[in-house]
């Protein structure tokens, strides 16, 4: 004891002593009473006194010293949550139960509330406290959802269940506090996760976000957020961030494309994954034998390289016996200079959504389930009321939250099209007739001028302010829109073609997000590769989506000019007498008006892919495909077409003539460390390298000043020079 | 005398600076030395491809070409990092208007445009 007190304490003891004596006032688990908890006789006091405490001491002197105190006396594990489990159900109409269980509901929101490192408020208490709170954090959580006697979850709804059914008019501020309260609760609990400096000593498993999902499903917490985001703005309105939030860390991460897929074929996946998993090894592990030594590593062999001017360069171990490319290669893995770089800006705080997580079957059951529902009824309520608020600032909005909201559209935007693959999938499987093909109606509310408008000035404003990651999300958020306007435009509705036809229009024509895309695809410079996959992305499928607008045929054209104007005729047969316009659309004049605007598209479409064409949208692309070995075969597809595109397509090859770019190529398909030779992209890649090569052997030798031009990067118009042999004209186009 | 007395305290101690010497770049003035790219361009003579069907021995050739004159303008950097610093250098204005005349030297003399 002596020695306990003599010891300098992190936390001053007088506080510690009030505290700990409120605690174990609270209550306790009485041995005449067969362990059951009872409650103190102030339990409620308690409780509060508590609350101020918190509020009090640590809020207002901006410490963290009395939640320290609180970790260390277990208050969650060994008092909150018991008395929260203690509350029974048939028992909600006693006030005095509700009382304390929703006063135990303000301990723990503050207690599991998200710890930020904010540099400048921080002082010498936060560095000192919050590793040790980071921690317990974690241990409230899993107390929290691995409760064994009692929903705990549950029993924090049910506090608020008496507010939440009153209508939205009558509430007052307090109904509308514990509302909040709730919603914040949930909140804490997805969102706490170890952070990436911390070794979480415990069972990771019951953290995890596969049981985070159990819980929310077993304790009928998905009923609860469909049934807020699905009415929200007639019962609820202010709640839509937090709903939000709770969204946004359920699914960060997750993976679409495993969520859709059924057990069974799941499980095939599963098994194919392995298998595809051991040949990619056996492959790796092939490359690396066909490249080992043969004999022992003493054996001590040494070749001299004969270089010009009589020189000599010395290369130990066998490689260089067989073959000069291994030999160079050897000579100059010896190497120890490494010129200075610099750090990648990346983000890895809990907004960062580009590390995958993957889930337990259960969990991907349950969630998948939930993604359905709310795709069917929350999607456009809560979408909607969002960017409403965003766009009018709403104060409850921060700055953060739309990088979720448009984490979050991208990511059931894709879930949407993702399922009804699965779902076309298995009408085909059946093949029953295909009548009740739903339209695009479930996910309108993103796809309309308004979105359009948002997303475009937050790309405007996070492209001007350097702000990445939120960039990043928004690149997302487009790509998915174009992806799922593409898909409408094949739909078998005329009216989801109408719509379509009519966002794509718009896109096509506005140059300002041609510039912006180029200019994001052409700087990017150390943003990390989360944000180089989501510009890459969003590069290819602009591109090809406006290419294929620009192709479409003569017919086509007329067809849907043709259902403009049935329309129009039917509008005015049901207006009345406004007719004249139709005087001057004759079926001989739309074929060839057809055709001049397919002209004029296909030129415009020229126009828009040279803005690709400069040395610093390659040099991005270069640098993804410098990943090749971790990216999936749609990603790799990605920078093949755009090399496609800039070599063969726009003949502007000899942009890509340059040392490094033809190095990465050659090791690509000649290793070591090289794509795998049986994956089915393989023969792509090969046959795009191969004719790269001819076609640069065949310049160096047309063009000798190409040698020194191939170290460096080329402008537009020395490219050109040299591609063509003459300088370009410069056409003053309007 | 007075330096016994004074233990050598009062005499003027003379501090050296050790100046480091300088680390060696590779930058705009070493590739436009003799060993930089006017030897790349006398060497560029000798190197032959042997075209269709060979594309990856040709491009290895090219390679390893590159990667010995490198290794003889800068040896402590590797292949790569040596490339990259290359193309940095390329963006220097002297660099940049030494290119031009390069590749103005195999142009065609008796152009029309020239003139103009």
């Amino acid at each position: 004891m002596e020695f306990d007190d003599s010891r300098k304490d992190v936390v001053d003891p007088e506080v510690r002593a009030y505290v700990s004596s409120l605690v174990s006032a609270l209550g306790g688990n009485g041995a005449d009473e067969d362990g059951r908890y009872v409650l103190g006789d102030d339990a409620l006091a308690c409780l509060r006194d508590l609350k101020k405490w918190l509020k009090l001491y640590d809020e207002k002197a901006n410490r963290l010293d009395v939640a320290r105190c609180l970790a260390e006396s277990n208050l969650v594990g060994g008092d909150l949550l018991q008395i929260l489990a203690a509350w029974p159900e048939n028992a909600t109409a006693d006030r005095l139960k509700s009382k304390i269980a929703l006063s135990c509901l303000e301990l723990l929101v503050p207690l599991t509330w998200p710890l930020e490192k904010n540099t400048e408020q921080m002082t010498v208490n936060h560095h000192r406290h919050m590793p040790y709170l980071q921690i317990a954090q974690l241990g409230y959580k899993r107390a929290v959802i691995n409760y064994d006697g009692a929903r705990i979850l549950h029993t924090a709804v049910r506090c608020a269940l008496p507010s939440m059914a009153e209508a939205i008019g009558d509430r007052s501020t307090r109904d509308e506090g514990i509302i909040k309260l709730v919603l914040y609760f949930l909140r804490n609990i997805v969102m706490i996760a170890p952070p990436p400096s911390v070794q979480y000593e415990g069972d990771e498993a019951e953290i995890s976000r596969s049981a985070t999902i159990d819980a929310f499903d077993y304790q009928d917490i998905f009923h609860l957020l469909l049934t807020v985001s699905s009415s929200m703005g007639e019962d609820f309105n202010t709640q839509d961030i937090v709903v939000m939030e709770i969204l946004f860390y359920l699914i960060k991460g997750v993976d679409v494309e495993t969520l859709f897929q059924d057990d069974e074929k799941a499980g095939n996946v599963k098994v194919d994954e392995m298998v595809r998993l051991r040949k990619k090894e056996a492959a790796m592990l092939r490359s690396y034998q066909s490249n080992a030594p043969t004999r022992h590593n003493r054996f001590g062999a040494m070749v001299w390289l004969q270089r010009d001017d009589a020189k000599m360069t010395t290369i130990s171990g066998q490689a260089a016996l067989t073959d000069t490319a291994r030999g160079l290669a050897k000579m100059d893995s010896t190497k120890k200079f490494k010129p200075p770089r610099r750090a990648i800006k990346g983000d890895t705080g809990p907004m960062d959504f580009e590390i995958p997580v993957t889930l337990s079957t259960q969990a991907n059951k349950h969630l998948s389930a939930f993604v359905e529902d709310f795709l069917d009824a929350g999607f456009n309520p809560l979408f909607n009321h969002i960017r409403k608020a965003i766009d009018r600032e709403a104060e409850r909005v921060l700055e953060y939250h739309k990088r979720q909201f448009f984490y979050l559209v991208s990511w059931f935007l894709s879930a949407e099209r993702a399922r009804r693959k699965s779902k076309k999938l298995l009408v085909e499987r059946k093949s029953s007739t295909a009548d009740d093909i739903d339209n695009f109606a479930l996910v309108a509310s993103v796809l309309n001028q308004e979105m359009f408008v948002t997303l475009n000035r937050a790309m405007d404003s996070t492209f001007e302010n350097k702000l990445w990651p939120d960039l990043s999300a928004a690149m997302r958020c487009f790509t998915q829109i174009l992806l799922t306007v593409q898909e409408m435009s094949e739909s078998p509705l005329e009216e989801d073609q109408d719509i379509a036809e009519n966002i794509l229009n718009r896109i096509f024509y506005e140059e300002e997000t041609h510039d912006r895309v180029a200019s994001i695809t052409r700087t990017y410079k150390d943003q990390g590769f989360g944000y180089l996959d989501s510009c890459t992305e969003l590069t290819h499928n602009y591109l090809r989506i406006l290419e294929q607008y620009s192709k479409q045929n003569v017919d086509l054209q007329v067809r849907s000019r043709r259902r403009v104007r049935r329309k129009k005729r039917s509008a005015g047969e049901a207006g009345g007498d406004d007719s004249n316009n139709d005087v001057d659309d004759s079926e001989g004049e739309d074929e060839a008006r057809a055709e001049k605007t397919t002209r004029e598209r296909k030129f415009d479409f020229k126009r828009f892919a040279s803005r690709f064409l400069s040395q610093g949208c390659i040099d991005t692309f270069v640098a993804f495909t410098n990943y090749y070995n971790d990216l999936k075969p749609s990603q790799l597809k990605r920078s093949h077409r755009f090399f496609y595109r800039i070599a063969f397509k726009q003949e502007m090859s000899v942009m890509l003539f340059r040392v490094d770019i033809v190095a990465l190529l050659y090791k690509m398909i000649k290793g070591p460390e090289g794509l795998d030779p049986q994956a089915s992209h393989f023969k792509e890649w090969d046959d795009l390298v191969k004719q790269l090569i001819k076609k640069c052997t065949r310049k160096i030798q047309e063009r000798p000043e190409l040698v020194v031009e191939l170290l460096f990067s080329k402008t537009n118009g020395t490219a050109h020079y040299l591609e063509y042999g003459y300088e370009k004209q410069t056409v003053t186009t309007k | 005398n007075a330096n016994d007395t004074g233990l050598g305290i009062d005499e003027e101690v003379e501090v050296s600076k050790n100046i480091r010497v300088p680390r060696v770049k590779l930058d705009e003035h070493r590739l436009l030395s003799a060993a930089g790219i006017p030897k790349l361009r006398r060497k560029a003579k000798d190197l032959k491809f042997k075209g269709k069907g060979h594309e990856y021995s040709d491009a290895a050739r090219l390679l390893a070409f590159y990667q010995l004159w490198l290794d003889d303008l800068f040896p402590k950097a590797r292949f790569l990092d040596a490339l990259a610093m290359v193309e940095k250098a390329g963006h220097k204005r002297q660099l940049q208007t030494m290119r031009m005349e390069w590749i103005n030297e195999g142009r065609p003399k008796s152009s029309v445009r020239e003139d103009s």
